[in-house]
């Protein structure tokens, strides 16, 4: 190729298309000199052709810095007659650098020797400015998760854990490359975790928004098993495909959160020492008052049938038996105190949410406790409504029958507690089920019975409470048996409280 | 059902669950010349009850037993019209109960355990009833009205909250005072009442239809 080949370019309709094209291409000698210089190159640098041609692109258009990669660029094509691609700074006119990205080629003469260098390249300023300006952005934005207070995770469509901040770390026990690629199960306890995809597929379905959007509280699980309260406000965003985004708060770090369930825990402890105190009096006050009675009437049927008779001592003997029958009214007398000193407090009752009373029940019952291996599963119904009730003593009830059933499934293969609520005609039902070991016919019989028990460390207090505190309540509560292992306790409460028909038989 | 010998005082249908509690009162209600049949529950003297001869008897049963309990019993009798004296038992915590079953027609409550004099006290009651010519007595009279109208908002408040059933110190802390005071308008009320026990008092404030 000579001189006069590039003057034949020149002309030709290559070279109007080559004027015409915003590709910049620029071709240079072996010696680096510019042979050729479009229209793109001329209107990107402002220097037209004639101020271009025969000079070295080092020695004008490259920044000072770049020079030597630049030059070194163009010796490797000239002696290796590779391809190659490049990114560097070409500086206009009036000295503002714009980034191009090059493609190098090398044209040959008929020979096959490399005669002049082609560059095509395409202005790439633009877009690599928007590019630094995302990664900025990107990384403020990491910057500020990871400064979050509130953990933040986002999931994909599929529940998939793409992100996991600091936070949501520290609150969970996870790393976040321990998280990232799992389902959002993972820190989602029972009964929830079985249901959360159907959740999720029935949020993509129907758009129907449940949590979505709102803040709520919920129990959550750690790494190491334990659960625990939080707040998770969820929200979605589009990027490029749809993200979900979950902030959640630690309930159980917040100290006036955890005073206040200590409170109600220790309330509960309280009320339920003093009725297990009340209740011990009244057993025993009841079981001692029969011998006595039996006494105190044998006595009495001496005395009348002494004084049917006659005989030296008998007035003594009668006097004696009647301050026999004095003494035994006493002893009853002292069991009466001792009954109405530790007598339980009386029954207070108003309107209260029976599923709210259940629900919060079920939390302070599973909250602390080992999880397990219970897969827990609630089904409280809708419009069950109000009933008139001692919120603290139904709870207590409920925390001890959702304690006995975890107790009884300890050994249990399959360990499955469900609670649920209905409303019947006259009357609202709370139903705990159990897969544990059942009830033998003799246990059966005096479940309810004071100081029967089958536990080691057992009182045998808990049922007998449970069901005095339902008598009182108008209300009841049975033993149902399961075909399959397992017990089913039923509380029936009287629908508005004031309908003593609740005993439904 | 066992029955022991017939003297002529009348009978007594006594049903108790315990065992040394019937064996006990049986023994001192024959003593003091009652005939006594034995029953240790409500559905047992129910599936007896057509055999019997319940005219000039009196039936006493413990209101807390398993099965039917008293005033289960007292009200199927009730509903079934039988004419039937009763008197309830009661341990120390069922004094609502015992109201319960005054409210619903029963002649007298027993606090276990009693006394020989207390039992046959009541039982004369209950003998006397069963004869037509006293029933209805147990309508207030106007003396104890009088002595009714002569308590203090205080002491009525005292007797309509001993008669539910609370401690004299749940009504002190229900009317925010102390035990002592809620003591002392107790034994006024008592004496204006004319009370000499606590069984009378319930008496008489089912017959003034006091309290819950």
């Amino acid at each position: 190729m000579t001189e006069n080949t590039l003057e034949e370019l020149d002309g030709s309709f290559a070279n109007q298309i080559l004027e015409t094209v915003d590709t910049l291409v620029v071709i240079l000698n072996r010696h680096g000199e510019i042979v050729f210089f479009n229209r793109a190159c001329q209107l990107l640098t402002g220097f037209n052709a004639g101020e271009a041609l025969g000079r070295k692109v080092w020695d004008f258009l490259i920044l000072d810095e770049e020079i030597d990669a630049v030059r070194g660029a163009f010796e490797a094509l000239n002696a290796e007659n590779t391809p190659s691609h490049f990114i560097n700074y070409w500086k206009t006119k009036d000295g503002a650098p714009r980034i191009i990205e090059w493609s190098n080629n090398t044209l040959k003469d008929e020979d096959g020797a490399i005669a002049y260098i082609l560059g095509t390249g395409v202005d790439i300023t633009e877009s690599k400015s928007k590019e630094a300006a995302l990664y900025e952005s990107k990384s403020f934005l990491r910057a500020i998760v990871g400064a979050s207070p509130v953990a933040i995770i986002t999931s994909n469509e599929k529940g998939t854990i793409l992100s996991f901040s600091r936070k949501a770390e520290a609150i969970f026990g996870f790393k976040e490359n321990e998280a990232l690629g799992q389902n959002l199960t993972l820190i989602i306890p029972e009964p929830d975790r079985l249901r959360h995809d159907q959740y999720l597929n029935h949020y993509l379905e129907t758009g129907e928004r449940r949590i979505m959007g709102k803040a709520r509280q919920v129990t959550a699980v750690k790494k190491s098993g334990e659960r625990f309260p939080v707040v998770i406000h969820v929200n979605e965003f589009h990027d490029g495909v749809r993200v979900f985004v979950g902030f959640i708060e630690d309930l159980s770090e917040q100290k006036v959160t955890e005073r206040r369930l200590e409170d109600v825990k220790n309330q509960l402890q309280h009320i339920g020492r003093i009725g297990a105190m009340g209740e011990i009096a009244a057993t025993i006050a009841h079981e001692l008052n029969q011998p006595l009675t039996a006494a105190a009437s044998l006595a009495g049927a001496v005395s009348l049938t002494l004084r049917k008779v006659e005989f030296p001592q008998r007035d003594d003997a009668i006097s004696h038996l009647n301050e026999t029958v004095s003494e035994i009214r006493r002893a009853s007398e002292i069991i009466r105190q001792m009954r109405d000193f530790m007598r339980k407090r009386k029954t207070a009752k108003s309107l209260h949410d029976v599923n709210h009373v259940v629900e919060e029940a079920i939390a302070i019952a599973l909250i602390g406790a080992e999880a397990g291996g219970v897969h827990v599963t609630t089904d409280l119904g809708a419009n069950v409504g109000e009933a008139s009730l001692d919120r603290i003593q139904i709870q207590q009830v409920v925390i001890n029958l959702i304690r006995n059933s975890i107790d009884a499934m300890q050994d249990a293969e399959k360990k499955h507690l469900a609670i649920s609520t209905a409303k019947k005609s006259r009357f609202i039902e709370i139903k705990i089920s159990d897969t544990g070991h059942g009830l033998s016919d003799d246990v059966k019989k005096r479940l309810f019975e004071p100081f029967f028990t089958t536990k080691e460390e057992g009182m045998g207090i808990g049922l007998s409470i449970s069901k005095s505190i339902i008598d009182a309540h108008q209300g009841e509560i049975t033993a149902i048996e399961k075909e399959s292992p397992g017990v089913i306790f039923s509380i029936k409460l009287p629908v508005g409280g004031h309908d003593k028909a609740a005993k439904s038989q | 059902m066992t029955k022991l010998q017939k003297v002529n005082k009348g009978e007594v249908f006594l049903i108790d669950d315990d065992a040394a509690v019937r064996r006990g009162v049986a023994a001192l209600l024959t003593a003091a010349d009652y005939t006594v049949s034995i029953f240790t529950s409500g559905e047992e003297f129910l599936s007896e009850m057509g055999s019997l001869d319940i005219d000039d008897a009196a039936l006493l049963v413990d209101v807390c037993m398993p099965g039917i309990q008293g005033l289960e019993l007292q009200e199927k009798l009730n509903r079934d019209g039988v004419d039937l004296p009763v008197i309830v038992m009661t341990a120390h915590g069922d004094i609502p109960m015992a109201v319960r079953a005054m409210r619903n027609g029963a002649v007298d409550f027993l606090e276990k355990p009693f006394t020989v004099d207390e039992v046959t006290t009541s039982l004369e009651r209950a003998h006397a009833i069963s004869r037509p010519v006293i029933k209805g007595a147990q309508k207030a009279s106007p003396e104890l009205c009088k002595n009714y109208d002569s308590l203090t908002p205080r002491e009525s408040e005292v007797l309509r909250n001993v008669v539910d059933g609370s401690t004299n110190k749940e009504i002190a802390r229900s009317l925010d005072v102390s035990p002592r005071t809620i003591e002392v308008h107790r034994q006024n009320m008592m004496s204006k009442m004319n009370a000499k026990s606590f069984a009378e008092l319930v008496r008489m404030a089912v017959a003034l239809d006091i309290g819950d």
